[in-house]
């Protein structure tokens, strides 16, 4: 592709990779321009970067303002305060737990394991699943035969069962968790997706211009076929984030997980202790870690629409 | 031209509203169509035909706004209609031979049982025997076996499609029908089938018909009149053979010599240049202008009147090409 | 379509075995086995550790103890639960019904109320209403469900008291009960009725297809109506009704959680489908026609939309149960989920098994019903 021969009719006098870099800015210009027309898509952005920026922050807090000995996640407790949990405070804006420590930096120190995880496991997925999408694509037969079945499997199992089932039996933090998640929806549904995708590609005059030039198999496949399924794979990547908080946070609300702290484990922790039995007078327990999961989850999934109407003309309005 | 016409569209405009602005898809556009008559339109894609066809039923997309002139269906005004009287004019008056013949049918129901849907919108009181026999005369009639009518649209052939649906179009004996592109979908021995027999049937029925394609040897086999289209204003109107031997405005001249003639003299292929206007900002004047190779000045300011010119020949233009420059 | 059929069981035999199989080698990959629990004890021997472990079957290879597994639970043998003292298959077949009854209710209503919001939804489309659906529509989608749940539980049974909060009965009232009648019996007699009102409901709509659709829509409600009111004279008139009642009235919140968590994403799918259907030819053709708004978009347009969303809801089957887990679990509801998920804290292993099989065997059969089903709404399939 690559090998244009020195006496070609016109000289191109930039270096490939810059007009390819130019090319692919232009694309982002015009993807950008049209997610912009999308309100719903920049909310869900504009909450990532609020929960980003809480992530990032927490660190900050700690290393400034924050008294280690009292806004530690795991083993803060403010002594001045004589009953736990307490209601939000000028010291504590959104209370203490049981144990006396901070809510809001739990919360902001969890924020930055579910980004962990949520990106992990999509990247893990979009990877297996563009690569087996595209082999099946391309090669067919009893290969495609196989990754199908494997997918139509996978699919059929219930998921949250499932990962129940392997918690109980196996010892999981979040990263074991984001790849089992990775894994499981990479060969599983996600394949389906992307293999159809990627069949629409094979088809394009392009890869037979590619075959004919001598181009290998795998040449192909990753420089042809996978480059197109990109645009697929970011719009996965944002319903796979969903998918993994929110499974995260079912497990370890179940108390599945060996996790020292998250969104999941706070609510646990507030059920295990009893206090999900006083009503709303202990709201500041629940509500912020539930809201969080829940804001992260819609704002991936909005953003993931929103994006769907770039990737997809067929739904966009005109 | 005594008798009164079937159909006659009297300065018809009509726009798209876009967040661009509005696109002009129609404008003034006017002609008449006797009973029994078949007109062709004809134009490059994009040109507004099928924005004229859509017109005509009122079936147009939200953001589409007829914004003057009159449809008039044996002297009634169908841009004035309610929806509901709209309703009872669509198919029992005016039915269409739609251009995806493939799409035109719905996936989910039987062949027979979607044209029986149509003769019972419209005959409310018909029995269903009698319903169900018509739909088999009808396939007898365009030539699919009657026992087809049980079947589901993708048991179908395209060519079986296509007559599927000109039976369809015909089920309620309408007035007027409108193919518009009514063979692109199928390979040329069957499109040509297809338009024999429904030229065929026109005839035999004594149904006015409005054919609408890109492909003006399509529209010279079936076509009694043919009007020329260009960026949504008709440049030309005449009867087939006069369009042929003595084409006047300067598209059309430059359309046909895109089409050879076997019988004929050679002549040489004129391309035009340049594209089509974007009707977000159609060319002042005449829209042909920038492309035209007969402009003048008055071109570019004036908008040609589309008037008779003798015989039933109607044109726009202000500098129309010779009787003699085309040979044939 | 009765090859599809055939097809589809023999797909479904083999998923079944390689979903067995699964099961088994998560099982019997864990570290260890149970003898190790006497390692430390200095009155069992090495020998007498062997000597059980021989007598287990634990010294054979993996894929003899693999059939002999496989042949206790194809034999209905899935051992017993530690927990329980009894068999895990008993635990189980009690309380399968449980979730049977509430999956099922709720995936209806929730298919239903969804497909009917998304069609509306789709025509009356002004970008106010679409926003604000959209949001409410994308929170439900991904709201935090165990979190959810206790808020609506916080709501309606805390501060309303318009529902009981958790379990599926009410204790006391059950302790009176007539001898010999159990909660269970009481599940499968609602399930069967249903499953006989379902079926009628079915047999009316496939008369009323080819009917204009103001007729076949008043056909449709009155045999819903009706029959709704025959299920609950029926019911009303039974010796038991006071102890279905209470069951129904402890169903209730649970239903209205699980339907709002999922009724959303068949209301954005069923939206943009139809969008989507509104584009195809056939419409503008059923337009042409002269056909009313309402019988294009019920007739043609919703009906080809339903297409894509049933098979997602086909796809998202598994999804529904599995996550039936964490409602069980909020609402104390102790079906198959909450069962799997005790066991799975308890380390009740012969449970955890025997009830992660049993949820998915109910996936994989819900999947072919649904399978099934969709070859009767496509005749693109129907008659491949």
């Amino acid at each position: 592709m690559t090998t244009a021969p020195a006496e070609t009719a016109f000289h191109i006098q930039e270096p490939l990779w810059k007009i390819r870099l130019r090319i692919a800015w232009k694309g982002l210009k015009q993807s950008w321009a049209l997610f912009t027309e999308n309100k719903i898509g920049l909310v869900g952005l504009g909450i990532i970067v609020f929960f980003g920026l809480m992530a990032l922050a927490h660190p900050i807090l700690m290393h400034t303002v924050w008294e280690p000995n009292i806004y530690d996640p795991f083993i803060g407790n403010d002594p001045t305060i004589l009953q736990h949990p307490s209601p939000p405070s000028a010291r504590h804006l959104l209370g203490t737990d049981p144990v006396g420590r901070d809510v809001l930096s739990q919360l902001m120190y969890s924020t930055q394991s579910e980004f962990v995880l949520g990106l992990l496991a999509a990247i893990v997925t979009v990877t297996i699943a563009t690569s087996v999408g595209a082999i099946s694509a391309y090669f067919g037969g009893a290969l495609d035969a196989f990754f199908m079945r494997l997918a139509d499997l996978i699919n059929i199992l219930p998921f949250i069962a499932l990962l129940v089932v392997l918690t109980a039996f196996f010892d999981f933090g979040m990263i074991e968790l984001a790849l089992l998640i990775g894994i499981l929806s990479g060969f599983g549904g996600t394949t389906i997706i992307f293999k159809a995708q990627a069949l629409t590609i094979k088809v394009k005059p392009y890869i037979e211009a590619a075959k004919v030039a001598g181009g290998s198999d795998l040449h192909i496949i990753f420089r042809h076929i996978v480059p197109n399924l990109m645009p697929l794979a970011f719009l996965n990547m944002m319903f796979t984030v969903t998918g993994a908080i929110f499974s995260e946070a079912a497990l370890s609300f179940f108390g599945l997980l060996n996790l020292r702290m998250s969104w999941g484990i706070m609510i646990n922790t507030t059920q295990a202790a009893g206090y999900l039995l006083g009503g709303w007078k202990y709201w500041y327990l629940i509500v912020p870690p539930g809201l969080a999961i829940t804001l992260l989850c819609s704002a991936f999934y909005l953003v993931g629409r929103a994006l769907d109407e770039v990737v997809n003309p067929r739904l966009r309005r005109r | 031209m005594a008798e009164k016409p079937l159909l006659s569209v009297r300065n018809l405009t009509m726009i798209y509203k876009t967040r661009k602005g509005p696109v002009s898809a129609i404008d003034d556009v006017s002609f008449d169509l006797k009973r029994g008559e078949s007109l062709g339109l004809v134009g490059e894609s994009g040109c507004g035909k099928t924005s004229v066809a859509m017109a005509l039923l009122r079936l147009l997309p939200d953001n589409a706004q007829i914004t003057g002139g009159q449809i008039l269906l044996d002297g009634m005004d169908l841009t004035t209609l309610s929806e509901e009287e709209m309703q009872n004019v669509r198919w029992k008056r005016i039915s269409m031979v739609f251009q995806a013949a493939m799409n035109a049918l719905d996936p989910v129901y039987k062949v027979g049982d979607q044209i029986i849907e149509a003769i019972e919108r419209h005959e409310r009181d018909i029995d269903p025997a009698e319903a169900r026999k018509r739909v088999e005369a009808l396939f007898h009639l365009v030539g699919i076996d009657p026992k087809m009518a049980d079947r589901y649209p993708h048991e179908f052939s395209g060519g079986m499609r296509q007559r599927a649906i000109i039976a369809m179009a015909l089920a309620c004996n309408p007035d007027l029908i409108i193919a518009d592109e009514p063979t692109t979908a199928l390979d040329v021995i069957v499109q040509d089938q297809v338009l024999r027999e429904l030229r065929q049937v026109q005839k035999q029925m004594g149904m006015s018909m409005i054919y609408i394609s890109h492909d003006i040897a399509v529209i010279a086999e079936v076509a009694e009149r043919i009007a020329i289209m260009y960026a949504g204003r008709l440049c030309e109107l005449a009867d087939a053979v006069e369009i042929f031997k003595r084409p006047r405005h300067p598209y059309t001249v430059a359309l046909m010599s895109a089409f050879p003639s076997i019988v004929g003299e050679k002549r040489p292929l004129v391309a035009l240049g340049g594209e089509p206007p974007d009707l977000l900002f159609p060319p002042p004047g005449c829209r042909f202008h920038p492309r035209c190779p007969r402009a003048l000045d008055i071109c570019k300011q004036q908008q040609p009147p589309f008037e008779d010119i003798g015989g039933g020949h109607y044109l726009a233009c202000w500098n129309p090409a010779p009787v003699a420059e085309v040979q044939s | 379509m009765l090859k599809y059929i055939a097809n589809r069981l023999l797909q479904i035999v083999v998923t079944l075995f390689v979903f067995f199989a699964l099961t088994y080698f998560i099982l019997d990959a864990q570290p260890g086995d149970i003898t190790l629990q006497y390692v430390n004890n200095p009155k069992f021997t090495k020998e007498q550790r062997e000597a059980l472990r021989r007598r287990l079957g634990l010294d054979k290879p993996a894929y003899v103890r693999f059939f002999q597994w496989m042949g206790n639970t194809l034999r209905g043998d899935l051992g017993e639960s530690y927990q329980y003292r009894k068999p895990v298959m008993d635990v189980l077949l009690e309380r399968a019904p449980r979730t049977i009854f509430l999956f099922l209710t709720a995936t209806l209503i929730e298919f239903f109320v969804g497909y009917w919001l998304g069609r509306v939804l789709a025509w009356q489309r002004g970008t106010g209403l679409e926003y604000g659906i959209t949001v409410v529509g994308a929170f439900f989608y991904t709201v935090f469900t165990p979190w959810f749940a206790l808020m609506m539980i916080y709501l309606f049974g805390f501060t309303l008291k318009w529902f009981p909060i958790g379990k599926f009965l009410d204790v006391t009232l059950w302790r009176a009960a007539p001898k010999g009648l159990t909660a269970n019996q009481i599940f499968i007699n609602l399930l069967l009725t249903m499953t006989l009102l379902a079926v009628a409901l079915v047999v009316v709509y496939y008369l009323t297809r080819r009917m204009n659709p103001y007729r076949a829509s008043l056909f449709r409600w009155s045999a819903l109506i009706g029959g709704a009111a025959i299920v609950v004279g029926y019911w009303a008139a039974s010796p038991v009704a006071k102890y279905a009642w209470d069951i129904l009235y402890h169903m209730a919140l649970p239903i209205i959680v699980l339907t709002l968590i999922n009724f959303s994403g068949t209301m954005l799918l069923t939206r943009t489908t139809m969008l989507e259907t509104l584009r195809e030819d056939y419409i503008m053709a059923a337009r042409a026609k002269g056909l009313p708004e309402r019988v294009v978009r019920d007739k043609h347009a919703a009906r080809n939309a339903v297409l894509p969303v049933f098979t997602s809801l086909i796809i998202s089957l598994p999804f529904i149960l599995g996550g039936g887990i964490i409602t069980e679990t909020v609402f104390s509801w102790e079906g198959l989920g909450l069962t799997l998920l005790t066991a799975s804290t308890t380390g009740d292993i012969p449970l955890v098994m025997g009830s992660f099989l049993f949820i998915g065997t109910l996936a994989l059969l819900a999947h072919l019903v649904a399978d099934i089903a969709y070859a009767f709404l496509d005749p693109r399939i129907r008659y491949a």
